[in-house]
């Protein structure tokens, strides 16, 4: 069964600043400095956006030594697809089945 | 100290996560290096376990863990404190008459005070005892330790059969426990299906877990 969903603010708000570099991989909370999004609206929009298949993430060597691997998300094909639609056309209508 | 609170906020949203969100809760303690260096860290932890508590229903896991700490947090902790309230409503009916007197006009026997001034200190204990056992089995249910709940449970079992016999055999009155055995009865209950639920939700877990 398919499910109709709309993109919401803060989803465009997410897929246009992955969209503007799509082959670079960006980590969490660079995401949130430049979207202005908080943790607790970022990562559930990363998980489902990840489920959904538009979002494709990767653990990256740390930058400094002695820090954690970091996780960096960039769009999938299917997601820059989805974002060129959403972020031109405003607010739209997509089916879950379309991803999978 | 702030980021101390603020580790201990990132590891409850971990640890609310659940194992196949594994991947995330990694995710979120990676980045929280980066919010220290921005010096956010709290804002950050708090926006984490916001998000770790808009997942838990979306996952068995989660929902097991929603129920576990509404057991921990709903029945054992009162369950504890009517522990600690029984043994203080028995400290102070103890200076009243001999309990199971035949009337109220009957001499008192001195054989009956003399053996139930000699139960109160171990009957006090007892119920203390088992006030404490439930803090812990709230504890152990809160880090899923299913070996030390047995334990935990076999305490409970074994100071409440003690109890019923001092108070029956000593006090000749099992009227202060009829309330408790009923709700011992309900929290057995409750922690049997909470253990039959983790098993279906980990049916891989080792089957050393409840006999260890």
């Amino acid at each position: 069964m398919s499910r109709n969903r709309r993109p919401s603010k803060q989803m465009l708000l997410l897929l246009e600043a992955l969209s503007a570099r799509t082959q670079q991989w960006r980590h969490g909370y660079d995401l949130m400095k430049e979207t202005g999004l908080l943790s607790g609206t970022l990562y559930p929009l990363l998980i489902r956006m990840t489920d959904q298949g538009l979002v494709e993430a990767e653990w990256r060597e740390p930058e400094h030594p002695g820090r954690p691997a970091r996780h960096a998300y960039r769009l999938t094909h299917a997601g820059v697809a989805f974002a060129q639609t959403a972020t031109h056309a405003g607010p739209i209508t997509f089916t879950k089945g379309s991803f999978a | 100290m702030r980021s101390a609170v603020s580790r201990a906020l990132l590891s409850l949203a971990n640890r609310s996560l659940g194992s196949d969100r594994r991947m995330w809760a990694m995710a979120m303690e990676a980045e929280f290096e980066a919010a220290v260096d921005d010096r956010r860290p709290f804002l950050f932890a708090v926006g984490c376990l916001f998000a770790a508590w808009r997942e838990i229903g979306k996952h068995s896991e989660g929902r097991l863990i929603v129920a576990t700490y509404a057991l921990a947090l709903g029945i054992l902790i009162p369950m504890a404190a009517l522990q600690f309230q029984q043994a203080v409503g028995f400290l102070s009916s103890a200076d009243g008459p001999p309990f199971g007197m035949p009337s109220a006009g009957a001499e008192p026997n001195l054989y009956l005070i003399w053996s139930q001034n000699s139960a109160i200190p171990i009957l006090l204990i007892t119920w203390l005892l088992l006030g404490m056992v439930h803090l812990c089995l709230a504890w152990m249910l809160a880090e899923g330790d299913w070996p030390r709940i047995v334990k935990c449970g076999t305490l409970i079992a074994a100071a409440m059969i003690t109890l019923s016999l001092f108070m029956s055999v000593l006090m000749l009155d099992l009227s202060p426990l009829r309330a408790q055995v009923a709700a011992l009865a309900i929290e057995f209950a409750a922690v049997v299906f909470i253990s039959r639920w983790h098993m279906r939700v980990f049916p891989n877990a080792s089957p050393e877990m409840l006999t260890r």
